[in-house]
């Protein structure tokens, strides 16, 4: 399996264009350490033939010294290149990581929901890393190679035209020949990095879940599961490095014909006498120096099979098109959103059927209390408020424009969620409230923390704004995460709120707190507010109680309440220990 | 809450040396095929520079041998094929002596992090942790094999010289010089590389660590719409890699370039001083071949072992950096033997059957204490008294030390001082012990992992399906699974995303009654679980004859089925009895009864009369 040349050309060129200069300068130094490389046997032979005639001391001395002088010489163009290489390298595998991670943030949540974090990392940071070998010197180095390579078949033709045409034609077929065995290992190399991804996915959740796998006991379980995903990677990488070993053994026996011919040629040209034994040196050399750009090349290959492996890996991921597009760009109107849902069906796979036929209708600035068990759809719900999947069938309207039609940025920019689950950052307090925005200011965050009545949490940290927080929110309570939650909502200014069971976690006294919160954020805003405990509910408006993906009841609040056959009355009526929903 | 609660520095770990020698001695056989190997590679890259002196002394008339060009020819040709078949030697040797040494080490520091306090096992992020048990692990088994590589070259190294100075003894050691010089450079600089290598390697891990988090956090990044400052921070974070990395990289290019040069001033000598020899006749183009050749050879050399103390102590930040994640172990469980079955015979997992001890007819503790680091926040002097087949609930408003206090009595966080009976017998070590058949526990926010539904549940346990059946029913989650096409083989996805939060908290619950352990821990199911739901889960708990229960909860339903209820207020038990008791007594038990607006519906005045009738 080859890869074609010019998706290669297309990766370099892409990241390369925005560094043209380094680049340039780059190319200029290894080529011109290649040059280098084609004069200095040429020293050594005019130094054998004059030692062989006994010139005069001074002579020999001059040539050592040209010598010495070259070598350094080339070993700080070595190093110059070394800087720039790595250089262009990083910049344009961290905007490879960069396009990638802005690719994989634009995909839908079902990409997501099917892939762990740590195989992320494995993606975006050890497939580029694969790459940088590429950008920072490797095409050079094949091109410089190839220049070596005529370069010093032109200097053997200037030898001996015979000797040129057979070296050329050597040359030849050791390209064609390790051409032919490029693609090799390829597939193997792939399985083998898709292996170690699916490793360190592994490991990254386990590391996560440690609490867990304690708790029931089974370490030895997941032991297991390491061993299985090691000797996957065994296996793969033993297949990988066999077929490693048939490019090899292909490079050194076109070594070994090289070698024959220098020796051949050089004997019996010398015995010819059409040559000087300084000359017969110099075709040793010059066929030995050859011997590099081949062994390069060879090795260059393993790499570029590397880059293959890698590159169509990354081409898979990037070739993973979101199944959400976005709005073409309709603007929603600025203040309270009212919220239409038409007739809108969903379901995650085929044939279960989420939500069946909801419709209902939210006026600007009033709240709807959403009311079922869990697994009755009312996340999903919410996650369609998002756009974070699309219905299957109706449709969902804010401010009277159907959702599909704003950007997704300025769609969730207009709306807010508090979740139960508080994700948090390894990052400074800041950093956390404002998602790494910088353009918020302290005085604005802290107004809100005062707002919150957080003042007495936040005069507990150590560093202010600038505080760590711990891996996951150690060291925080439940509570505290929640109303940094909050604190979140309350720094953007939403048409929409969506508390996702905001309050479910918290404690009496701690959720009177929020309660108060909450009456502010309200004001002057839509809401939807998610529960199953009927208190939670009692600011709403409007009731809608939903049932296996089905609306089973909605209607006014206090219209329900007061219809003693409804649902809701019954749940009023009964409380919380009768099994109504 | 701040980052100083990682300790840095301090921390015990074996020396470097004891680490790659253990490795080494793991797979000690391996390790010496792979010498071989190396050896047999060495030796036939070193014999084709003596037959290409031999080439040019035939040319010259100088030749000590009756050889023509086609036997050299022939030589070469066997070297090649030597070199061939030490390349297959290598293969078949790095390869798993990587991946037995590499699993190893693996298997160790994860094992230790299992056993650690599991609320506080890792010093960093999941995602940073990576980094260790990707790169620096990779670094450790390198360097075991690496030793090889040096021992090879230094043959080549004895043979160059010894053949040298049997040439020309004068030149010989003369155009070494420039070689010492740049040794005793090289060593100099090692501070300085091990200094620029730890830099890289932490920042490395802080992108791999955030990328683990930004990706675990997708759903709040979307919906908040943060993707581009948290890209921008990301670039942020990467340029300064960029930046770290090439210092140490070119730091080294610098080094490797100062051995190259030694090669060239000893070629450069050699030129000088044999031109005149050469001149007289008793140094032939022979002999300046094989110099030329073997000064070459012994610069690899010298560029290897030149190199030898800056890796030595760059393996030495790997293996703090490991030690880290061992924190709390004796240093030599790092490299503790133990197999790795890389032939692909895996053990059968065991779970421990119950012992007569097991079986639960008391657990105390008395004067549980523990503050976490840096704040306040923690538990004072709790008691506590579990009665077989009875339920209690421990229970108090926001940071009242609820959860800390299950964490505590379990060892997920190790306490400062109390102690705990299980029957009277002093439980030692509360991490081993609380765990099953003995005991199981669901967190707040239980994880799953990215299997099918079944093996999240049993995880290796051995039961079959109506076991699984059963415990899922007692879960209440016998309906959701009617629900799921795939059912017990469904894919729940990572950490359980495709599943919502009740059912992965219903997940959890079953997981841990597959186990049938004697005592059951929750830490507040009802987080995401309705009123119905949960109180159904109770009931059917407690239609298990003799199984205790010990559960954080401020709801109704379970504190009126509750045998004894524990409030904590501030770290402190304020009060503990039975409901009606503490209803009466205890004021704060009041405040979050009647408070409990979570459970009571706000409602019509006529609707709540009735209930307070009710009540």
């Amino acid at each position: 399996m080859n890869i074609p040349l010019k998706r290669y050309w297309d990766l370099l060129a892409r990241h390369i264009t925005p560094q043209k200069g380094p680049f340039a300068l780059l190319a200029l130094l290894l080529l011109s350490s290649i040059g280098l490389q084609v004069v200095t046997p040429q020293i050594m032979r005019r130094f054998i033939d004059a030692a062989q005639i006994g010139a005069e001391m001074r002579v020999l001395a001059n040539a050592a010294i040209i010598f010495i002088g070259l070598a350094i010489f080339q070993q700080l163009l070595a190093i110059g290149a070394s800087y720039f290489g790595e250089n262009v390298a990083w910049t344009a595998t961290n905007a490879l990581r960069a396009e990638l991670a802005r690719h994989c943030v634009k995909l839908d949540m079902s990409f997501h929901n099917n892939t762990s974090p740590g195989e992320l990392i494995e993606r975006i940071d050890g497939d580029v890393g694969e790459l940088s070998n590429f950008f920072s010197q490797l095409v050079l180095r094949v091109v410089g190679n190839l220049i070596l390579l005529v370069g010093i078949v032109v200097a053997l033709f200037l030898e001996d035209v015979r000797l040129g045409i057979a070296i050329a034609i050597f040359a030849a077929v050791a390209l064609v020949a390790l051409n032919k065995v490029r693609g090799l290992a390829v597939p193997h190399q792939k399985a083998f990095r898709e292996s170690l991804a699916e490793l360190f996915g592994f490991l990254e959740e386990r590391l996560a879940g440690t609490e867990d796998i304690r708790s029931s006991g089974a370490v030895d379980f997941v032991l297991q599961g390491l061993y299985r995903l090691q000797y996957r990677v065994f296996t793969h990488w033993m297949r990988t490095s066999r077929k490693f070993l048939i490019v090899r053994t292909v490079g050194g026996g076109l070594m070994m014909v090289g070698n024959t011919l220098a020796l051949v040629a050089g004997f019996y040209l010398f015995r010819a006498d059409l040559i000087t034994i300084g000359t017969a040196y110099l075709i040793v050399h010059y066929i030995n120096l050859l011997g590099r750009p081949i062994r390069e090349l060879t090795q260059q290959a393993e790499s570029i099979q590397n880059v293959g492996a890698a590159t169509e890996r990354l081409a898979e991921l990037r070739g993973i098109e979101s199944k959400l597009h976005d709005g073409p760009g309709a603007t929603l109107p600025d203040g309270p959103l009212d919220l239409h849902f038409d007739g809108v069906d969903f379901s995650y796979v085929e044939e279960e059927p989420v939500l069946q036929d909801i419709t209902f209708k939210l006026e600007p600035g009033t709240v709807l209390g959403l009311l079922g068990r869990t697994g009755s759809g009312k996340t999903t719900l919410a996650r369609l408020v998002f756009r974070l999947y699309d219905p299957k069938d109706g449709a969902v309207r804010l401010g009277g424009v159907d959702i599909r039609g704003p950007g997704l940025q300025h769609l969730r920019r207009r709306v807010a969620l508090v979740t139960q689950d508080v994700q948090l950052f390894q990052a400074t307090v800041r950093d956390n409230l404002t998602f790494f925005d910088r353009t918020v200011s302290d005085d604005r965050i802290q107004t809100v923390i005062e707002q919150l009545e957080l003042s007495e949490w936040y005069a507990s940290l150590t560093d202010d704004l600038d505080t760590r927080l711990e891996t996951g929110g150690r060291g925080l309570s439940a509570g505290e995460a929640q109303l940094l939650a909050f604190t979140r909502v309350f720094l953007r200014d939403p048409g929409l709120v969506i508390l996702d069971e905001a309050s479910s976690r918290l404690d009496p006294a701690t959720e009177q707190l929020i309660e108060r919160a909450v009456g502010k954020l309200l004001q002057d805003r839509t809401a939807i507010i998610i529960a199953h405990h009927l208190g939670t509910v009692q600011r709403a408006d409007d009731i809608m109680i939903l049932k296996d993906g089905h609306t089973v009841e909605y209607g006014n609040r206090m219209a329900l309440a007061a219809d003693p056959d409804s649902r809701f009355a019954q749940l009023l009526r009964t409380g919380m220990e009768e099994v109504l929903v | 809450m701040s980052d100083t609660t990682v300790p840095n520095g301090d921390v015990h770990t074996l020396p470097t040396w004891r680490v790659i020698l253990d490795m080494i001695r793991y797979r000690w056989k391996l390790w010496l095929l792979n010498l071989g190997a190396m050896l047999i590679l060495i030796v036939f890259w070193q014999i084709p520079g003596f037959v290409m002196a031999e080439f040019f002394d035939l040319l010259s008339g100088d030749a000590t041998t009756d050889w023509n060009v086609w036997t050299l020819v022939g030589f070469l040709a066997a070297c090649e094929l030597g070199r061939i078949l030490g390349i297959f030697g290598l293969i078949n040797t790095n390869v798993p002596f990587f991946m037995n040494t590499m699993t190893l080490l693996r298997k160790n520091m994860l094992t230790h992090i299992l056993k650690r306090p599991g609320a506080s096992a890792l010093p960093d992020s999941p995602g940073e942790a990576i980094s260790r048990f990707r790169g620096d692990v990779f670094e450790i088994s390198l360097f075991a094999l690496w030793i090889n590589d040096i021992l090879g070259m230094l043959v080549f190294g004895v043979v160059a010289v010894f053949a040298m100075v049997t040439i020309d003894a004068r030149i010989a050691l003369l155009s070494m010089i420039p070689f010492i010089l740049v040794g005793i450079m090289a060593n100099s600089a090692t501070q300085r590389i091990e200094r620029y290598r730890r830099a890289s390697r932490k920042v490395s891990g802080i992108v791999t660590g955030f990328i683990g988090e930004f990706f675990g956090a997708i759903q709040a990044v979307k919906v908040a719409t943060a993707e581009e400052s948290v890209l921008q921070h990301f670039d942020e974070i990467n340029d300064e890699r960029r930046r770290l990395v090439i210092k140490d990289r070119l730091f080294h290019a610098i080094l490797r370039s100062l051995f190259r040069n030694a090669a060239n001033l000893g070629t450069g000598i050699v030129l000088i001083l044999a031109g005149q020899s050469m001149s007289e006749g008793t140094f032939t183009v022979g002999d300046f071949s094989l110099f030329v050749f073997l000064l070459g050879g012994v610069s690899e050399l010298t560029t290897f072992s030149g190199l030898l103390m800056a890796r030595y102590k760059q393996i030495g930040v790997s293996v703090e950096r490991m030690g880290r994640l061992m924190e709390g172990a004796p240093p030599e469980a790092l490299t503790a033997f133990s197999p790795v079955y890389m032939d692909g015979n895996f053990p059968e997992v065991v779970y421990p059957d119950k012992q007569p001890g097991d079986h639960l007819e008391m657990l105390e503790a008395v004067g549980l204490t523990y503050h976490y680091p840096e704040t306040a926040n923690g538990i004072e002097d709790v008691d506590l008294q579990l009665k077989p087949g009875t339920l209690t609930v421990v229970t108090g408003r926001i940071g009242s030390g609820k959860t800390t206090l299950l964490r505590v009595l379990l060892g997920l966080l190790s306490k400062d001082s109390g102690e705990i009976r299980w029957n009277g017998k002093v439980v030692q070590s509360p991490a081993d012990w609380f765990t099953p058949p003995r005991c199981a526990y669901t967190a707040q926010v239980p994880r799953l992992f990215s299997d099918p539904l079944r093996d999240n549940i049993l995880m290796g346990l051995d039961k079959d399906n109506v076991a699984v059946l059963l415990a899922v029913r007692m879960a209440v989650m016998e309906y959701d699974l009617q629900e799921f096409e795939e059912g017990l083989e469904t894919k729940v996805g990572p950490k359980g995303v495709k599943l919502s939060g009740g059912q992965i908290q219903r997940t959890a619950a079953a997981r841990m009654f597959a186990r049938e352990p004697e005592l059951l821990v929750f830490d507040d199911l009802s987080s995401a679980l309705d009123v119905e739901t949960e109180r159904t889960l109770w009931e059917r708990i407690f239609e298990r004859p003799d199984v205790t229960c010990l559960a954080v909860s401020h709801r109704r339903v379970a504190l009126r089925r509750a045998d004894h209820i524990i409030v904590l207020k501030d770290g402190r038990v304020e009060a503990q009895g039975g409901l009606d008791e503490l209803l009466e007594a205890c004021e704060e038990m009041q405040r979050l009864w009647h408070g409990d607006l979570g459970d009571t519906p706000a409602m019509p005045p006529s609707i709540a009369q009735s209930e307070k009738a009710e009540t």
